[in-house]
């Protein structure tokens, strides 16, 4: 019921193919963040929904841009850009929250919006790369090529811990 | 499952006993909240407002009104007597008895009084150590109850009630009370209250709660290594209790444990703070203040803390401005403000906030993932608006710092 009602209310969302279940190992949803496209394991997702008031709670990383009431589930916000470092910009009508459920606690990205369900073979995808050239546990886990284009797969669990980050000093 | 026969008839008469998972039972809690949820979401909804809605407005107060009622069915459903536990006390009380040498009586008071069936369980530990500490310390051995002109037989009182939203458990005995010498020395050596400090005697018993604070001279296998008092903390903090004392010397003790009758549902008054909301349980506070300008001080040389006068009497201010990371930053004079004075362990604070807004009975939910860190907090609060609130853990607040 859930999903149904959430995927309706993003028309983007709508047109995405149904997923067949045997192949879910390989799919991925895609999104945008800037001009780069990021996908997620589709194992991770449980809604797309569509922008809503969010509010605000203390205590949490600046990326965390505080929580939505999602029938009668209360679900953490990161907006996907400040997690990142890219600048931030204000969420428009394409702008869209997807709701994963990484190690039993849901959170959501808002990210600037949804492409499409990708399935994408193993031979496509590049784990080789050595990421997380910065401190920390990479956020990235592999790079999958589709067609001409690139996306970056993430690691959610690396994307909701936020131990690659230094706390702010709360003196 | 053993039922006395006297139940067994009675619950005949109203239909058989049921077993049913607590998983189950979560579930329907949970769908109850959702529907008690959007129901004032439905009713509420702006689409209706400044409409004339006669007929809608009577069918949306009944709707409200049995919506209410499901919500009281279905939180009766966990709930059970508290004289399971007492049972099992009562037990102990007897081994006890062989094990001391002393002749008690136990008496239950209350024993009907229900508890949510989660809180039940975890009440018997704690419960446990207050008991054995009121055998093994509070009651005097028999020649000695004698000499002192009482009854040879010792009496241990185990009462409950509920206070509005709380259930007060009692552990009531009319052995020898606490010695104030000997425990003021032991707290005073810990650090608790400086040399020439007098404390008052509900702050000075609290210290026999403290880790570790043990007055008895030897350690028996009963009592008395102050483990068990660590118990009696952890559980109360994550049943959200409070703990009080009050003894008299030679005419015994009691320990009085308050706990919320129900984990999932929360009576709490509404806070904001800029654009932040917050809640409390409305017996965490004591009062609700407006100062003037002239009623606080700021010490700069305590790192600018900041004191409020109250009645003659200093409180120490903690602003969540500074508590919380990605609070308001502006941070706006006492007399601006309203002032939220906190009954704690550690005396009264003050927690200035922008605004009061209401009185609700409010669906705690557990913070996970990503708010976690939220430090002194119990977890967060759906409103009946749909808005979520973050339900603040006084305690921790006064004790400041990390969690």
């Amino acid at each position: 019921m859930s999903q149904t009602e959430a995927v309706e209310a993003k028309t983007e969302a709508a047109a995405m193919p149904i997923v067949d279940s045997d192949g879910i190992e390989s799919m991925y949803l895609t999104f945008a963040v800037g001009d780069e496209s990021y996908g997620v394991s589709i194992g991770m997702v449980t809604e797309i929904v569509g922008m809503q008031t969010i509010m605000s709670v203390p205590d949490v990383p600046h990326y965390i841009k505080g929580v939505i009431n999602l029938r009668g589930k209360v679900i953490p916000l990161m907006d996907v850009r400040l997690r990142f470092g890219i600048e931030e910009r204000p969420y428009d009508e394409r702008t869209v929250v997807i709701v994963l459920e990484v190690d039993d606690a849901p959170i959501g990205l808002i990210v600037d919006r949804v492409s499409e369900v990708l399935d994408v073979p193993a031979d496509k995808i590049d784990r080789t790369g050595n990421f997380g050239g910065g401190e920390g546990k990479s956020m990235v886990s592999a790079l999958a090529r589709i067609e001409d284009r690139l996306a970056i797969l993430l690691d959610v669990h690396a994307l909701v811990s936020d131990s690659d980050l230094k706390m702010p000093d709360l003196s | 499952m053993s039922v006395q026969p006297e139940q067994a008839t009675e619950k005949s008469a109203a239909g058989a006993l049921m077993r049913v998972s607590s998983d189950k039972i979560g579930r329907l809690m949970d769908l109850v909240s959702e529907l008690s949820l959007s129901v004032s979401e439905t009713i509420n909804s702006p689409d209706l407002q400044d409409l004339d809605l006669v007929d809608f407005e009577a069918a949306s107060h009944r709707l409200s009104m049995i919506v209410r009622e499901v919500q009281d069915a279905a939180t009766e459903l966990r709930l059970v007597p508290v004289s399971e536990v007492f049972r099992r006390l009562k037990r102990m009380v007897r081994e006890l008895e062989r094990e001391t040498g002393k002749k008690i009586d136990l008496e239950l008071r209350g024993e009907d009084t229900a508890i949510d069936k989660l809180v039940a369980d975890r009440l018997y530990d704690p419960l446990l150590h207050v008991v054995r500490n009121s055998a093994d310390h509070g009651l005097e051995p028999p020649d000695e109850r004698v000499a002192a002109g009482k009854s040879d037989k010792g009496t241990i009182i185990l009462g409950a009630a509920q206070v509005g939203s709380e259930v007060r458990i009692q552990v009531i005995d009319d052995g020898r009370g606490l010695n104030r010498e000997k425990i003021l020395k032991i707290a005073r050596k810990r650090g608790f209250f400086g040399p020439d400090e007098e404390p008052e005697p509900s702050t000075l018993w609290k210290c026999i709660f403290e880790p570790g604070f043990s007055t008895a001279e030897a350690v028996t296998t009963l009592s008395g290594r102050g483990v068990g008092m660590d118990v009696l903390n952890t559980t109360m903090k994550d049943l959200r209790g409070r703990i009080a004392v009050d003894s008299e010397a030679g005419n015994g003790t009691s320990v009085s444990l308050h706990i919320p009758v129900s984990l999932a549902f929360l009576d709490s008054i509404l806070l904001r703070l800029g654009n932040q909301l917050f809640t409390v349980p409305v017996e965490d506070i004591h009062e609700i203040v407006k100062p003037t300008g002239s009623e606080s001080v700021e010490i700069s040389a305590d790192n600018g803390t900041e004191m409020l006068k109250l009645r003659g009497k200093f409180i120490p201010v903690r602003r969540l401005e500074t508590f919380y990371r990605n609070c308001r930053k502006e941070i706006r004079p006492l007399s601006d403000m309203v002032s939220i004075v906190f009954s704690t362990a550690r005396g009264h604070i003050a927690v200035p906030v922008d605004e009061v807004l209401d009185r609700q009975q409010v669906v705690m939910k557990p913070l996970t993932g990503a708010l976690a860190q939220v430090r002194a907090s119990w977890g967060c609060a759906l409103l009946a608006t749909g808005e979520v609130a973050i339900v603040l853990d006084c305690e921790r607040l006064a004790v400041g710092g990390d969690k």
